[in-house]
């Protein structure tokens, strides 16, 4: 059964990559993404009871697979290297070259193409939580993307349809990525994490334009450099242990703070993958994608390859400074991020800088590393998934209706889209206000961080610094003239059914956080001495504080029905205009100016740009991100 | 079950005895401009007439986005006299912040657009620090429960005493006290209006007004925090910051929002990183 | 209880809106001398609100002509009931010296309904806080009646 599940999670997606690519039919292709949703879906539904298992199936140990992926690990690269070539990229073409040499060393003078093979497969809570994040998240944004990809096309004026080689892509990279979660081999591991990688930058640059040509370029080298990060790591850890199984690796390392320069690696490989700043850039540039492609791939799980790759390795660098130093890192680029995206009037920019942000939080969580900020860092990871692959839905809708990425250009958006504007709204809501879950993590994590003088500093101006730019969003979206009408919105079904399953599940998952820390997260952690969290009538509680989620779920629910029913629209109330000290036009946002002439205000939000502005702060921040790493490389040795 | 009772009964007394703190407060302000004031119960007298007003709403959602605000800041109330976590009560309050800046946006004027801005501005400046405060609590007592501060047999305020002026700093933020009443004040400026409040009226006004009494309790709830031995020592101290804090409101201008970023920031950061360090290093007087 | 309690708050809280039509300025000044500590209106919780959507009794001073007019009605449509209109000084009145002025409508009244008239070029502060008393006075005149109309009906 077990295996069965496993197969279909990572082959499934492959045939169906294939099936899209060759059968062009668009009818066939709708059938085939809901067909492959469903299964994926089903299986990852199914293989929660299974967890934790570890085995190795059959086919792991043929000689032939060995062989298949060593030529596809070399196949890969030199597709990389391609192009690098073809766009005369020295960076690609170098850090490719790099890793040719170091994997072709590794595999043919150093173990000789015989290394025992480890455990193949190993699926803790860990994993089975990033499985239903990606089969989940990742199917309903495919779903999504047919009506998307449509208008897309329709707007840009293709000839010939180029959505057969985006949705195998993206086809591609779930089954990738649920691959990449499974495996206990290092090597393997690597393997996927470079398709990732090649996914992204061929999907950054689908659109062929050439800012997209050049960002995409822009992603391909950073993530050559944490690919190549991650590939010497392997190999110095492979000089020691003599092993690639990484249950083995983290058991025999964990504790004896040794082998902290190849751990120092794979941290700055998550980090590269997690747009960590001084990584940031490439993610930034990422926007240029397709909207749907921004969701998989930049938000909900490709970037939290890189943080999955930090929370599985933590417990082997837990209590050394190389931790500490990674909590640093962390908690700076939560607050730098958000810091810059305070400044951000483009939509799709505060969502990719709070995404970094918040993928700082986690980092930081694990780099303090006790069993409750573990905690924290996975129910941050959930519940920014969903959160966030909502909110870039909802951009991507918006964007295609009025045309625009600005945050400005939605000012009173409730009159156009209602369904949308009230969507992304609550979607906003459930990042920055209790009882949802993202507030349980971040609560969670800034009790766990107390400990840390750096680490609560940066945490407590960024935590200040989100609140803001969120708020100032949400506000703007529901206004609309002063009689609050809207006109009915038409959304497409495939749009509908994403959108609604994410945000009810947003707010669903948040009231059972109690149970899915007890049945998901608890039972991952070994060796305990007492539990981080205890729970007793929906509160989460320990001796240094409580999290009553039911309770404050029940008030939420009372309060926000009783104040809907206590405002909903009456006769007796008198709309008014907003004041204007004067006389208003007839048309909201105008008054009548001096000869009688009907001038229209602008309004705009503050967005601090002499305090928060990319300019200002980009050179600063990524020179002190630049000597955090190094000072991190630094405390390994 | 107790503390539910007490959750009860401090939810319904706060708004009485904010009514005591703001007439007090009015009437010293009075005093120290060398006029008579208003009645004690000015207040009361305030909100039950914007009750009375017929009902005028500038946006549809805005009645809820009040609601939001007065439940958030009940609740948060309530969990302070249930003894609840800080940090917890803290983002409660938070909710009603929010969603006061969100009604403000709602609607397309100029004036509550620019006092929603400011509000955020403010709630920027004063969350960090208070997470700050939070954050030394908890290095003192290893609890961000209020029930370990009670524990406690010396006052907090004898190892915190930097991170209390840096709570003192959020509290006259929070109470939108002069220097700090950027976003709006109790009286109008000319250049904002009213500010955030600018488009709320009667009713959803006096609502504001019952939340604003709320959170001034709850605030000087935190306060009272700091010196919890003595029932006369936490009076003492209470009094002395109020009347501080309207000293303060009196003889300074207001300024302008990026001073208040800066210049707070700055001492409040320095500060807590001073007494955090202290509260680090072990030492207890 | 709470509408007894309602009743006796709108006459101890009167919060001002003041509004200038085109005045020489001299009613202007004398109306906020009412806020300075010598008349200290707050003993009658009056504040200065300078909002219409929250004010109670909207003051004007000033003669209104063609172009104010407009902005005066607006200003008494965005104040909520129940509210009190007190014109001041003799321009407020009546138009004053320039009633006869090509401009000018006159009066406060053309326009808007007026509870209170308070006489003087310029008008005292002491009269002007007179004239919020007794329009405050009026207010409660209103409540006895609607109570008394209540009970007949």
């Amino acid at each position: 059964m077990f295996e069965n599940l496993i197969t279909t999670l990572t082959f499934c997606p492959l045939v169906a990559a294939l099936a899209c690519y060759f059968l062009r039919g668009e009818r066939l292709r709708s059938a085939l993404v809901i067909v492959t949703g469903i299964v994926l879906i089903l299986s990852a539904v199914l293989l929660i009871g299974s967890a934790p298992v570890s085995m190795t199936p059959a086919l792991f140990t043929s000689v032939k697979f060995k062989t298949f992926i060593q030529s596809a690990d070399f196949l890969l690269l030199g597709l990389i290297l391609y192009f690098g070539i073809k766009f005369k990229n020295r960076i690609i073409i170098g850090l490719s070259l790099l890793q040719v040499i170091i994997l072709g060393y590794f595999e043919f003078f150093m173990t000789a193409g015989t290394h025992e093979a480890p455990v193949g497969i190993f699926c803790d809570h860990l994993s089975l939580i990033m499985v239903l994040i990606i089969s989940i998240a990742g199917s309903l944004i495919v779903l999504y993307a047919l009506p998307y990809m449509k208008n897309h096309e329709k707007h840009l004026k293709l000839k010939k349809s180029r959505q057969p080689r985006f949705f195998a892509l993206l086809f591609l990279f779930i089954g990738a990525m649920n691959a990449m979660v499974l495996v206990n081999d290092m090597m393997l591991f690597y393997f996927f994490f470079e398709i990732t990688t090649l996914c992204s930058f061929l999907l950054i640059g689908h659109d062929k334009t050439e800012e997209s040509k050049r960002n995409s370029l822009t992603a391909l080298w950073i993530n050559s450099l944490g690919g190549a990060t991650l590939l010497i790591g392997i190999v110095l850890i492979y000089t020691q242990l003599h092993t690639l199984d990484i249950q083995s690796i983290i058991s025999q390392v964990q504790g004896k703070d040794i082998l902290l320069i190849p751990l120092a690696l794979l941290c700055i490989a998550g980090f590269t993958k997690a747009a960590q700043m001084p990584f940031q850039k490439w993610l930034l540039g990422a926007m240029v994608a397709p909207t749907p492609t921004s969701a998989l791939l930049h938000s909900s799980t490709m970037v939290k390859a890189g943080v999955y790759l930090l929370i599985r390795f933590a417990p082997a660098f837990a209590g050394t400074s190389l931790s500490t130093l990674v909590a640093v890192c962390g908690a700076f680029t939560f607050l730098s991020a958000a810091a810059l995206a305070i400044g951000q009037s483009n939509g799709k920019k505060v969502l990719a800088y709070s995404t970094i942000s918040n993928l700082g939080l986690i980092i930081a969580c694990v780099g303090i590393n006790t069993h409750a900020s573990l905690t924290a860092a996975i129910i941050l990871l959930i519940f920014h998934a969903v959160s966030k692959a909502l909110l870039f839905l909802c951009m991507g809708s918006i964007e295609q209706h009025i045309g625009s990425r600005d945050i400005e250009d939605m000012r009173g958006l409730f009159g156009e889209m209602p369904i949308t504007a009230l969507v992304i709204t609550l979607g906003i809501l459930t990042m920055i206000l209790p009882p949802f879950g993202m507030l349980i993590g971040k609560w969670m994590a800034i009790e766990s961080a107390s400990g840390n003088l750096l680490v609560i500093l940066m945490l407590a101006l960024g935590s200040a610094l989100t609140v803001v730019y969120w708020a100032r969003w949400a506000g703007i979206l529901m206004g609309s003239d002063f009689s609050g009408k809207s006109t009915p919105e038409k959304m497409p079904l495939f749009s509908k059914i994403p959108l609604f399953t994410l945000l009810s599940s947003a707010i669903l998952l948040g009231f059972l956080t109690p149970i899915i820390y007890s049945s998901m997260i608890l039972p991952d952690f070994s060796g305990l001495v007492a539990a981080p969290f205890s729970i007793h009538n929906g509160i989460i509680f320990n001796n240094q504080g409580s999290f009553a989620v039911y309770p404050l779920f029940f008030i939420a629910i009372v309060v926000f029905l009783f104040a809907l029913f206590l405002s909903r629209p009456k006769k007796a109330a008198q709309q008014v205009s907003p004041y204007m000290s004067g006389i208003q036009g007839k048309q909201p946002g105008s008054f009548v100016g001096p000869m009688n002439k009907v001038t229209t205000y602008t309004q705009s939000n503050y967005y601090l740009s002499a305090f928060f502005g990319e300019e200002k702060l980009s050179n600063l921040v990524n020179m002190t991100a630049g000597i955090l790493i190094l000072i991190l490389i630094g405390v390994s040795f | 079950m107790t503390l539910f009772l007490y959750a009860i009964i401090g939810v319904i007394l706060a708004p009485f005895a904010g009514v005591l703190v703001v007439g007090l407060d009015r009437i010293l302000t009075a005093k120290f401009q060398s006029r008579i004031g208003p009645p004690l119960l000015q207040p009361l007298y305030d909100i039950c007439k914007l009750w009375g007003k017929k009902p005028m709403i500038a946006h549809r959602f805005q009645p809820l986005c009040v609601y939001i605000y007065l439940a958030a800041a009940m609740v948060s109330v309530g969990m302070f006299f249930a003894q609840s976590d800080l940090l917890l009560i803290f983002f409660v309050q938070a909710v009603g912040a929010i969603f006061f800046v969100i009604g403000a946006l709602l609607v397309p004027s100029p004036f509550s657009q620019a006092g929603g801005n400011r509000e955020l501005i403010q709630i920027l400046t004063y969350e960090p620090l208070i997470i700050l405060v939070l954050a030394g609590i908890y290095l003192y007592t290893g609890s961000f429960k209020i029930d370990a501060i009670y524990a406690l047999d010396k006052p907090l305020l004898i190892n915190l005493p930097l991170l209390f002026i840096v709570f003192g700093y959020a509290l006259t933020i929070k109470l939108k006290k002069s220097p700090f009443d950027i976003s709006a004040s109790h009286h109008a400026h000319q250049e904002l209006v009213r500010g955030v409040l600018t488009e709320y009226s009667g009713k959803m006004l006096a609502l504001i007004e019952m939340a604003h009494l709320y959170e001034t309790i709850l605030i000087l709830g935190l306060c009272s925090l700091f010196w919890t031995t003595s029932i006369w020592g936490m009076a003492l101290l209470l009094v002395i910051t109020y009347l501080l804090e309207i000293i303060i409101d009196n003889i300074c201008a207001r300024m302008s929002f990026r001073w208040m970023l800066k210049s707070v920031w700055t001492t409040g950061i320095v500060l807590s990183a001073i007494n955090l360090i202290w509260l680090y290093s072990g030492a207890r007087i | 209880m709470l509408k007894k309690l309602i009743e006796k708050s709108q006459i101890k809280s009167p919060w001002i809106v003041h509004y200038d039509c085109g005045s020489c300025n001299g009613c202007d000044i004398e109306t906020l001398a009412c806020l300075t500590p010598l008349y200290d209106v707050e003993r009658f919780g009056v504040l200065n609100i300078g909002n219409p959507k929250h004010a109670d009794v909207l003051l004007v001073t000033g003669t209104v002509n063609h172009r104010n007019k407009k902005v005066l009605k607006n200003i008494y449509d965005q104040m909520s009931d129940p509210k009190l209109i007190i014109a001041i000084g003799a321009c407020g009145l009546s138009g004053g010296i320039f009633k006869e002025a090509y401009n000018v409508v006159g009066g406060v009244d053309k326009v808007i309904p007026v509870d209170v008239y308070v006489p003087g070029c310029p008008a005292k502060p002491e009269a002007i806080i007179d004239g919020v008393v007794e329009g405050l006075a009026k207010l409660g005149e209103l409540q006895q009646q609607n109570k008394t109309d209540a009970i007949a009906s």
